[in-house]
């Protein structure tokens, strides 16, 4: 008896299909591991679902649909996020959105129904894979681009770096592509440190990267990361540049050292750059739109004149701008059939938030190119793209305060 | 001829089966059936993956029940050995490239081979190894965070896709394996605990030096349950991981091993199925504490934690009983349910073991024994020899040394000199139990009984030890050699009960019994043990003068065996009724031996030891 039950299981456990009218938007982010981050990626994607839903819905084939977001918490965890993903094919996604975590295992779980995954946070080298992974795709700037950029702008300014990373897969990833850019300058490289990620005082860590000679810190990891090692360094008197990966940018950071904002002046991160060659207006709009429905994300400090402090959408754009592509593809698909839908992601573009081009191809599931990485630098709590950058220098900076 | 035999050995398993087979069975094939078409009712709370990991919880938790609860060894490592299983399919799986099934099945080896390492903690008293398990589920844990290129790091370790049993994995399939597993499992756990190895486990829970005074192997039988514990649970983490996908060490901290002892206490320790219940009511727990833990903002995974503690709490403080037994008890108390012990049937395959031969008259000769606990000599220069068949009796005032003097002839004890010499082999240095096996048994003086156990069941925790074929794998699969030895050891075991009159209360618990009679019960498990010497402490201890006959008559057919007895008695009216020889111990020497009337006459036992009384 058991096992013709089991033969039956064998074809059991497939979704159940998306309720008539309504197709499913998955959004995998770490609620609970990564708040900042969550909000970012769930706003970003309800900013666009809202936008289309408002608009009567989209039209697939002959019908109309309205997209519904299914919120998961994946804690940071992969387990979890496999245990979401089963969750979402159950619940009939076409898509899932993450920041990343899990991919690894649940990519598996979602090409058996054509699903495709899209990262909206996590750089890492390895995730993203057109051939091994075709329902895998990315729209985020990738750790090997920063790691790389990174690299090309402290190498010539002669600083001899200490390469910190912390011991979270985010900092081991990170790790590996920053040993892999500055493979090539081992002479500017004055240190190398693995930071314990729970750790809040990073004094005797510091203190032995100063010993070693290191004229500059880059630290890859987590927002907490970066703050203990700005707390420690500032603490012993130690001036030092500090640059980092797009965590540099988490508002945690600002929070944390809101009693010394001196101590983040001069705290340089890579990321994804906000606006496109075609000027700031699209990403202002952008931002109009996204503050006009969730209000402007309040970093909780203020500048040296008093104002409010607010975070740039910048991380939004990737899942708002997924979430367009993916309506392209349904709509060229003419179905809600994820099989259908799959390939007709690497055949679509749309304009991004900030005017950029978004769209895939069979062999580059990447929707951030390397030469968009761009640096901005800290001062009075808000940050402005650096001066002595050839990309960077050509941007506008966004204003943060209110 | 082998088919043969095998035919009529089924066929005498089938018999036995339909025999027993009630409305129980019926209940739980209903249960079992129900239980497997859940995926199949597409019931849109559920969730078939989650279901199937808690099954394989379950598997765990059942297993870790013989553990707790018939062994008494609370241990807080089970998720250690669930993660040995999880970590070491996984790495198969994925660098290796093996299939699931030997894959999961190396898991549950490397769980074992840990067990079997870490084995010496089953020698702990339970607090102690409640502590030490801990620190190895500790161990464990850190040790996965410590090494990332095995662990996978806080990621954890991607598990690929593999097929299950020929079928692709989905967790449907997953929740049928599990379920088929927790079956066995079950099935396996209550074979053990109602036979040998089970009342053995008991025994040992129970009154550790009654067992190991019947020759139960303490270190053998405990760590046996151990790895059968380790095994199991590793089994289910090495499949549970392939539907998980990834192998991460945060799913494997110590609060697993913490979360599993908590389902084996909340559901019943006692009961098979009651760990499984447990993991059930935990399960549903976790599904209410999720809104809840949202609703207050706390953490789900330290919100659970502190449901756990809450629970494990609230059993303790009701006693610790669990929820299977305490349905049991209700059902029973309204007639719904009735514990039936298996009815005994004793077989025409009942082969009476041959005695051994003893040579040379002698059936036991000690020469100089020696005993000092720091300054206090107990036992000096000690020697004593018996035939087979004799009577004889050791006397003397309190502290003269008489129950050490046992303690030394049964190995309970090690001699500081002398040598004991049981017919022709020296048996000086042999354990207790291997005493017992070698003929030499011994009743105590102040615990009699196991006081959960009835008489029946109390003599066959004596008779184990001449059992071949007890053990745990042959028991849990009812072989054909387990089940004849099984029904050859009641006979010989009621036949001890029938030699001390007590037959008719075999299927009474010994703690029902009067105090006369449970000493007779020790004497018919010791008796069970086929000894050729028989140490007893203290037969008369608590007897009313009108029962005396009955214990005189009682050593009279044990001698009528070819059995040598050794009685220390203070009751010396039975010693003239039943001793050929009286030896009487004064301040741990041996003050005057000789025949009853000799030694009744002699001034130096006067002097030392009746005063008033008489022989």
């Amino acid at each position: 008896m058991l096992a013709g039950l089991a033969v039956l299981a064998a074809g059991c456990g497939k979704s159940t299909g998306s309720p008539p009218g309504k197709i499913v938007l998955a959004v995998d982010v770490p609620v609970t591991g990564s708040p900042y981050v969550a909000q970012t990626i769930r706003n970003g994607a309800g900013l666009a679902v809202d936008r289309l839903n408002g608009g009567g819905g989209i039209t697939v084939g002959d019908r109309k649909y309205k997209i519904v977001v299914k919120l998961y918490d994946n804690h940071l965890s992969a387990r979890r996020a496999v245990e979401n993903t089963r969750r979402a094919l159950s619940a009939g996604a076409v898509a899932i959105v993450t920041d990343g975590t899990g991919v690894p295992a649940t990519w598996q779980l979602a090409r058996k129904d054509s699903v495709p995954i899209a990262i909206t946070y996590d750089g890492a080298t390895g995730l993203v894979d057109p051939d091994t992974r075709p329902n895998v795709f990315r729209i985020a700037p990738t750790n090997h681009a920063i790691a790389f950029r990174l690299a090309e702008y402290t190498i010539p300014k002669g600083l001899k770096v200490g390469l910190l990373h912390d011991d979270s897969a985010y900092g081991q990833e990170g790790a590996k592509d920053v040993d892999s850019a500055f493979s090539a300058n081992p002479k500017s490289v004055a240190t190398r440190m693995t930071l314990p990620a729970v750790a809040t005082d990073l004094s005797a860590q510091i203190l032995r990267a100063r010993r070693s000679g290191a004229t500059a810190l880059l630290v890859w990891g987590q927002p907490s990361t970066i703050a203990a090692v700005l707390t420690a360094a500032r603490t012993m008197g130690w001036n030092v540049p500090v640059f980092t990966p797009p965590t540099g940018a988490d508002p945690y950071i600002r929070q944390r050292l809101a009693d010394h904002p001196d101590w983040v002046d001069g705290l340089t991160f890579a990321s994804g750059r906000m606006t496109a060659e075609v000027g700031a207006a699209p990403f202002k709009a952008f931002q109009s739109q996204y503050e006009a429905t969730y209000g402007a994300d309040k970093v909780g400090v203020t500048n040296s004149k008093g104002k409010q402090v607010v975070q740039p959408p910048e991380f939004a754009m990737y899942p708002y701008d997924f979430v367009n592509v993916l309506v392209a593809a349904l709509t060229k698909a003419g179905s809600v059939d994820p099989h259908k839908v799959l390939p007709e992601l690497n055949q679509v573009t749309t304009q991004g938030a900030n005017g950029d081009e978004r769209g895939f191809n069979e062999h580059n599931h990447e929707g951030v190119v390397d030469d968009d990485i761009y640096f901005a630098r800290f001062h009075d709590m808000t940050y402005s793209p650096v001066p002595d950058d050839p990309l960077s220098s050509t941007l506008p900076t966004i204003p943060q305060t209110r | 001829m082998a088919a043969g035999r095998t035919r009529t050995e089924l066929g005498r398993a089938l018999a036995d089966a339909r025999a027993a087979w009630g409305s129980p069975a019926w209940v739980a094939v209903a249960a079992i059936a129900l239980a497997a078409a859940v995926p199949f009712l597409s019931l849109p709370w559920v969730r078939v993956d989650a279901l199937a990991q808690t099954v394989y919880l379950a598997v765990t938790a059942t297993a870790l029940g013989l553990l707790v609860g018939t062994a008494g060894l609370p241990s807080l490592g089970a998720g250690a050995f669930v993660a040995v299983g999880a970590f070491t399919s996984a790495l198969l799986v994925a660098r290796e490239d093996w299939p699931l099934e030997p894959a999961a099945l190396a898991g549950a080896l490397a769980a074992l081979a840990a067990a079997l390492v870490f084995g010496g903690v089953v020698r702990l008293r339970p607090a102690f190894v409640a502590a030490s398990t801990w620190a190895l589920a500790w161990l464990v844990w850190l040790g996965l965070l410590a090494f990332p290129s095995i662990s996978g790091g806080s990621q954890g370790l991607i598990v690929p896709d593999r097929n299950l049993l020929g079928l692709d994995a989905t967790p449907t399939v997953h929740f049928e394996v599990a379920l088929a597993l927790l079956v066995l499992t079950a099935l396996g756990i209550a074979a053990v605990r109602r036979g040998a190895p089970g009342l053995e486990l008991t025994a040992l829970r129970q009154a550790p030096p009654l067992a190991v005074s019947l020759g139960v192997r303490l270190g053998r039988r405990r760590l046996g349950a151990f790895a059968a514990s380790a095994f199991v649970a590793g089994l289910a983490g090495g499949l549970s991981v392939q539907l998980a996908a990834v192998a991460d060490p945060a799913s494997y901290d110590p609060f697993l091993s913490f979360k599993l002892l908590v389902a084996v206490l909340l559901g019943g320790a006692a009961a098979t199925l009651g760990p499984a219940a447990g993991v059930a009511v935990l399960g549903l727990i976790a599904l209410a504490s999720g809104p809840l833990a949202r609703a207050l903002q706390l953490p789900l995974e330290r919100f659970d934690a502190a449901v756990a503690a809450i629970l494990l709490v609230f059993v303790l403080a009701l006693g610790g009983g669990g929820i299977v037994p305490w349905a049991t008890r209700r059902l029973a108390h309204l007639g719904w349910f009735q514990r039936v012990r298996p009815s005994l049937q004793v077989t025409d395959c009942y082969k009476e073991e041959e005695r051994r031969e003893v040579p040379g008259g002698l059936v036991l000769h000690a020469q100089g024994l020696r005993k000092a606990y720091g300054g206090v000599v107990a036992v000096d220069a000690l020697s004593l020899e018996l035939v087979p068949g004799e009577a004889a009796a050791l006397v003397g005032p309190n502290g003269s040394g008489k129950t050490t003097a046992l303690r030394l002839l049964s190995g309970a004890v090690a001699a500081d000199a002398g040598q004991v010499v049981l017919g022709d082999r020296d048996v000086t240095t042999a354990t207790p139990s291997e005493r017992v096996r070698l003929g030499i048994a011994r009743t105590l003086q102040t615990v009699t009984t196991f006081p959960e156990l009835t008489a029946l069941e109390d003599v066959l925790v004596g008779r184990s030890v001449r059992r071949r074929y007890g053990g745990g794998i042959r028991t849990a699969l009812a072989t054909p050699n387990a089940r004849r030895e099984t029904a050859a050891s009641e006979g010989a075991a009621l036949e001890a009960l029938a030699l001390v009159g007590l037959r008719d209360v075999a299927d009474v618990e010994t703690q029902a019994l009067t105090t006369s009679e449970r000493r007779l019960v020790a004497l018919a498990a010791a008796l069970a043990t086929e000894p050729d010497v028989l140490l007893v402490d203290e037969l008369a201890a608590g007897v009313g003068a009108d029962e005396l006959e009955r214990l005189a008559e009682v050593v009279a057919r044990i001698r009528s065996g070819g059995i040598a007895l050794l009685l220390v008695e203070h009751n010396l009216r039975l010693v003239r009724l039943v001793s050929d020889r009286v030896l009487v111990l004064a301040a741990g020497h041996v003050v005057a031996e000789g025949s009853v009337e000799e030694v009744a006459g002699s001034d130096a036992v006067r002097q030392a030891y009746l005063g008033a009384q008489t022989l």
